[in-house]
Formats: C-alpha cells, structure tokens, sequence
C-alpha cells in the first residue's frame, strides 16, 4: 500500500504537532502539493489527546525506550485504586440517566479494571490549552471555516488559591458586582483599574507605563491603591503571573484575558471537545480537502538538502523510498540534528501533571470547566496552571475528572506539583465512597517535558524547524510560528483564507441535476435575501 | 432560519475507490463522475429530504482522501450520527480490510451511531464477494445491509433515505447520541452570514 505514496511535492511536512499542521493546512489551501507524514500511528506528536489504552502505550514506549520520545521524561504512573471493583458492581450507566440535573447520590467505586474497561471515554491531553474568545486561534478558525470541524465548551470559572482555600475570581463586571469577597469599594477600585487597562491605547499605554519598565507589575498594582485582595486576583489569576512580573507583561496578560471576555461565556475561554489534541487535526482536515496526502505510521531516515538547476531541493528517505520538495516542514522532534543550527540555547523545561479524580475540585451545580491558576506556594516556586474537565467535554467517563497542572520546571515534575496537588486532592487512596471535602484522586501521571518552544533555525532555506509545546496556556504562539513559516514558503499569499461553505461549491461537471435535488428558490435566482 | 427541522450528520468510511465519493455525488446531485480523482475542496454535501412530511436535513462527510493511508482524523468521527462503511463488491481486499475500519470505528465513534454495511457496484460483472457474506458480516456485527451501484443509481436513494428515516425515529424517540448541551461550533450561530455569503456568491456568479 506504501508504495503507491507519490513521490515528489512542493511541501513535505514532518510531524502532524499543531504548527505543523496549521502550515500544512495553509500551504495546501492555496494550491500547493502537500504530503503531511508521521512517524506514529496517531496524530499531534507531542500535541496529542489519548484514550486510556493509548495513554497506556504512550507510557510504556517511553519507559522501555527513552530515546524514541526524546522530549518526555521523568515520568511517573500511580494508582491510588485497587486492581478490580470488589462487590457487585451497580450498573447505571447513561442507560437510565435523566436530563443532566442531579448527579447520582451513589458513588461508583473505580479500579483498573473499570478504567480499562471504559478506556475509549477518556481523551487525555499531552499539551491541554485553553483559547483565549478573541484570541488569534478563534479568529483563524472563524476566517478559514476551519471552526466547523471543532466543537468547543466555554470555560465556565476561573479559581484562585488564597488564604489556604479556593476562591473563584470575579471575572465580568457582573461577576465583580455580584461577588461577596470584596468589598464595594474594592469593587469600584477594581473596576476602574480593568476599564483602564483595557481603554488605553498605544499612546496612552507608553505614556502610563513609560516609568514602569523595570518595574514589577505588583508593583504598579500597589500603587494604584489595591488591597492585598485584590492585587492577588488581578495578579495571579487574572494576568497569571508571579510576583516577579515585570510590569508591561502583566499590563498585556491582563488586557489579553479581559479583551476576550463576554464573546462566548463568563470567562474569556474556550476548551475545545474531546480535548486539545483535536485542533491539530482539524488543520489537517482542511489540508486534505484541499488535495493534502495523509500518511501517518511513516518514519524517516535522511534528509538532504542540495542544490538542482540553482533550486534547493530537498530529499527524504522513508521506508526505502526517496521524496523530493522544495520545502520541508519538521517538527523539531522529528528533525535530524544536523539540520538545526545553532543548537537551541538553554531553557526551561516544563513539568506536567495529570490527574483524574472522583469529583470536583469545588463542586457546582453544573458540571464546572474550570481554570485554576495557583500562586507559588514558595518563592523557588512558578505559579502553577490548573485545568479540570469533567465529562460533558469528552475528556472522561461519568463520574470522573480530569485535572491538568503545568508549571515550569524548578526540580522535576512530581516534587514540583505534589504539593500543589495535595492541597486539592484527598491524595492518600483509601474507601472512595467516603464523602471528604476533597475529592479523591484515583489515578496520576507527572512528567518533564523539554521546552522547544523558542523558535529554531535550520540550517538550510528550504527547511522549516517547527517548535514543540510551551509551558503558556494558550496557542498563540503556535498560531504565530506557523504563519511566519508560512510567509517564508509562500510569500505574499493570504494565509488561510476562508474555505467555501458545500453550498457554495459549483462543480465544473455540474451539468443536470438529478430529480431530487432542488436548490431552494430565492437562492437560485439570487434575489436580496428576505428575511 | 432554515427551513428544516433534524439536521444529522453521516460519514462514509471504507478503503480508497470503494465509491465513497460517487455515492455522494449520486445522491447529493443524481450525477456519476466517471473517473474522477479525489475531490478538491468539498469536505461535506448537503442534501435536505422530506421524511412523514417533515424536513431532514443530511450533512454527509467524505474521507478527503485520507483513508488512502490508513490516515483518517479521529475528529472525523466525532459527533457523527450515522455510519456508512463501504466496500466494492468486485474487489475482496476492500472487503478484507472492514475489520480494520470496525476497529478504528468502535475506537472513535460514539457507540450509538447507526451503523451500515454498503456493497458497492453492483453494476461490475466481476463481483467477487456474494450478497450473502456481506450480509453475514454485517449482521454479526449489528449493521444494517444494503448493495448499491451509485453507477445505476441503483439503491443509493434508498440508503440515505432509510438512514434519514431510521435517524429521525431514533431521535423522536431520544435514542440519538447527544451531542448537544455544549457550545458547537464557535462560528455556529452566524449562519445568515454565510447565507449572505451564498448570494453574493451566486450573484457573482451570474454576472460573469
């Protein structure tokens, strides 16, 4: 079946991680050949969703042999469950489920073999993000119509750690209203700095802050006049920053956060279905339809770059067949070392962790999506991101949770995140039908990850180094690399310029209609749309 | 709005030449392409049937070719609501390789899509796998049967119109996978936008 693979394309991309194959699904859109490659049977690299079972794959093959996934280690399974359910399991499944109103008063007891047993329920992230409502990736789904191809659950409350508990952050002027944590004049001081913040433009901007470049961002805060309160929200929920952060970082992070508020939902942000590693393949959707040639399951063994006719070309080895572009995109994981230049300097790698409990970290009525951004607990510490999803994304069976934490990495993930973890999780295993006040985590997975996110050169015109995940919790800077790779190999052309709706598309063979197929009247004659 | 009242979404799955594309084009717009390659730039069609007097609307989804190598999204099976996995009856790798596609399918699709077994080309003289097994297969793994020649025009109508049928009496009677309580697609509510976009499209069109 290989090899009928065709063998020459003006661009052979590497790697199917989100950057990858936003340059694919760009590069092909506008007319160019594209053949899109994987190594692995399943798509996103690094950027990956897994089901349980391939959860569990993805863990071996990293401990058996961690040389095939470079850029993962460190990394640790537990269980906090027994091996089977021990009585007689009750079984309620969505069979007898009523509208998703109450939650069922009997707890389920859950163990390996339950997990195992309902593996294809659970869409678990490698590199979970959230989409900031009017930030660049919206955009570009909604301009490239790539959008349909994705469904998406607005985040529905952002929670802070403070004074030794949770707390949710008031995020909308009605949240901030309607909140009983502070104070009325805390609330208006509040207002007054976000309208502000948000109000000011390029002048203003350099002319407020033109004092503060050395500056903290606590700092500024403080002197606004915000109480300890506040500067805590604003800071480390709102910004997600530590106290440290420079002034005009903070300043962005906020205007970000609250430029993309009241779009969707309550909070700025959406969490795409069935997980991050969904969007990857949506881009690669969309290269396809455009003529795009898909072959996961296809490793390569050399690339040389030489010179034709003064016109580089590329060539690539691949199960003893040779193919030759004009351009190569890689992602950094699959890229030969020669290829890069220099070696990416020194940087922090990211910790990861990943948790799947038996209940909300704070339960609500409805089922919460929910961002908790965590102060540093000591001062060696990074702030700490907190993803919890529960089942109505697709992420996980009835019942479950799961929980994402991301920080950068100070010593290694499990002594960088546990004692987070703990302060939100019952953590000691034991009878899971006890009811605590935390819910118990049943099953965990810390990991190290190599940062690659800082933009690398190639050695040659004609490859393009794509960067794997950073530690941000959006996909910004993905979205950005891949339009500049883009620019690089198609100067000049729009990038993702919005595909046609089935209805628009007129085939050139279209000659009779068959008897059944009829457009409606007003389209047809192309009369002012009524009403 | 639009003037119907189910909109479900069907997908079409099996092995590369099967006649995936056909029987879309078939009964999208009654027409056979001969000899055509994979298609550029169409990803679904759309077609509205009237069902107990009643509009459905069907979005049916083609491979894009990415079944070629064995290199299908998982998202193209997510919130599918029907299941078309096809083979060509003249041709018994494509009928060897359905139980790959039975795994792949139980892996990403829900497990209540409707699922159906399709023979295609019954109008090849050289058919090598009888009616029978097909039907064999089929009902051991609890999908519904049907031979078509999207060349003929033979059954195709049937099939999408039984599907319709089967989908709408499932949804009455709430058996449908659930795909909704959550936001969709974030463009989803701009669809007098896109009709917009249609008319100035087909005015466009007429002036050139």
């Amino acid at each position: 079946m290989d090899d009928d693979l065709p063998t020459d394309f003006q661009v052979i991309v590497v790697g199917t991680g989100m950057v990858e194959s936003i340059v694919a699904a760009a590069c092909s859109r506008i007319g160019k050949n594209v053949l899109h490659l994987d190594s692995s049977d399943h798509y996103g690299g690094l950027w990956a969703s897994y089901n349980f079972d391939g959860l569990q794959k993805f863990i071996k093959e990293v401990n058996a042999d961690p040389k095939r996934q470079l850029q993962v280690y460190n990394l640790i399974e537990k269980w906090y469950i027994e091996k089977d359910s021990p009585q007689d399991e009750k079984k309620e499944d969505d069979e007898n489920k009523t509208d998703d109103t109450k939650s069922e008063p009997v707890k389920k007891i859950w163990s390996h073999a339950s997990f195992t047993a309902e593996y294809r329920k659970f869409n678990i992230d490698m590199t979970p993000k959230l989409l900031f409502s009017r930030g660049p990736l919206v955009e570009l789904l909604i301009s490239s119509n790539i959008a349909r191809y994705a469904e998406f659950r607005c985040v529905t409350r952002v929670l802070t750690w403070l004074n030794d508990k949770l707390m949710p952050v008031p995020c909308s002027r009605a949240d901030v209203f309607a909140t009983e944590a502070v104070s009325i004049v805390e609330k208006r001081m509040l207002m007054k700095m976000l309208t502000s913040i948000v109000g000011y433009n390029e002048e203003e901007m350099n002319n407020e802050f033109k004092d503060w470049n050395d500056k903290t961002f606590k700092e500024y805060l403080s002197h606004k006049g915000l109480t300890p309160n506040l500067i805590h929200y604003v800071l480390f929920a709102i910004a997600g920053g530590t106290n440290n952060m420079p002034c005009l970082e903070g300043v962005k992070e906020c205007k970000k956060f609250l430029m993309s508020l009241g779009r969707y939902g309550n909070t700025p942000f959406l969490w795409p279905m069935y997980g991050s590693g969904e969007l990857p393949q949506c881009f690669c959707r969309l290269c396809a339809v455009f003529g795009g040639v898909y072959c996961l399951n296809r490793p390569i063994d050399k690339v040389e770059t030489k010179t034709v006719d003064d016109k580089m070309v590329v060539t690539i080895d691949s199960k003893s067949k040779t193919l030759n572009c004009d351009h190569l995109v890689i992602g950094i994981n699959e890229c030969p070392k020669n290829l890069i230049s220099p070696e990416p300097a020194e940087s922090c790698d990211i910790s990861k962790a990943v948790f799947i409990t038996n209940g909300s970290i704070m339960p609500s009525e409805k089922e919460p999506l929910t961002l908790l951004r965590f102060p540093p607990l000591t001062d060696d510490d990074n702030a700490v991101t907190v993803l919890e999803v529960g089942p109505a994304t697709g992420s996980c069976p009835k019942g479950l949770y799961v929980v994402y934490f991301i920080t950068n990495k100070v010593k290694d993930a499990e002594s960088d995140l546990k004692p987070y973890a703990e302060k939100i999780f019952d953590m000691s295993g034991g009878d899971q039908t006890q009811t605590a006040d935390k819910p118990k985590c049943l099953w965990s997975l810390f990991y190290n990850v190599k940062d690659t996110s800082a933009p690398v050169a190639s050695s040659a015109d004609a490859v393009h180094v794509c960067s794997g995940p950073d530690a941000g919790l959006d996909f910004d800077r993905a979205v950005e690399q891949a339009e500049q790779i883009f620019k690089k190999i198609c100067p000049g052309e729009e990038f993702l310029p919005r595909a046609p709706d089935p209805e628009e598309i007129v085939f050139e063979d279209d000659v009779t209609h068959g008897p059944e197929f009829q457009r409606e009247e007003d389209d047809a004659d192309g009369d002012a749309p009524k009403e | 709005m639009e003037d119907y009242k189910f909109l479900f979404k069907v997908v079409l799955v099996g092995n590369a030449g099967v006649g995936k594309t056909c029987l879309v084009r078939r009964f999208t717009q009654g027409l056979f392409p001969p000899g055509q390659g994979a298609t550029i730039g169409v990803d679904f069609m759309i077609k509205t049937v009237e069902v107990d007097g009643e509009k459905v609307k069907l979005q049916i989804w083609d491979t894009a070719g990415q079944e070629r190598f064995r290199s299908i999204t998982q998202s193209y099976y997510r919130s599918a609501h029907a299941l078309i996995l096809v083979y060509d009856i003249s041709c018994q790798p494509t009928f060897d390789c359905l139980p790959d596609w039975l795994r792949e399918i139980e892996e990403y699709a829900n497990n209540k899509v409707l699922r159906i077994l399709v023979g295609n080309k019954t109008d090849r003289e050289d058919r090598e796998i009888p009616r029978h097994i097909g039907e064999d297969f089929a009902q051991r793994h609890g999908m519904y049967f049907l031979e078509t020649s999207a060349k003929e025009a033979e059954n195709v109508e049937r099939l999408f119109m039984e599907i319709a049928v089967e989908l709408m009496e499932q949804a009455k009677c709430k058996e449908l996978p659930k795909y909704d309580g959550n936001l969709g697609p974030i463009n989803g509510g701009v669809s007098c936008r896109i009709r917009f976009f249609v008319y100035i499209f087909l005015i466009r069109k007429l002036l050139q």
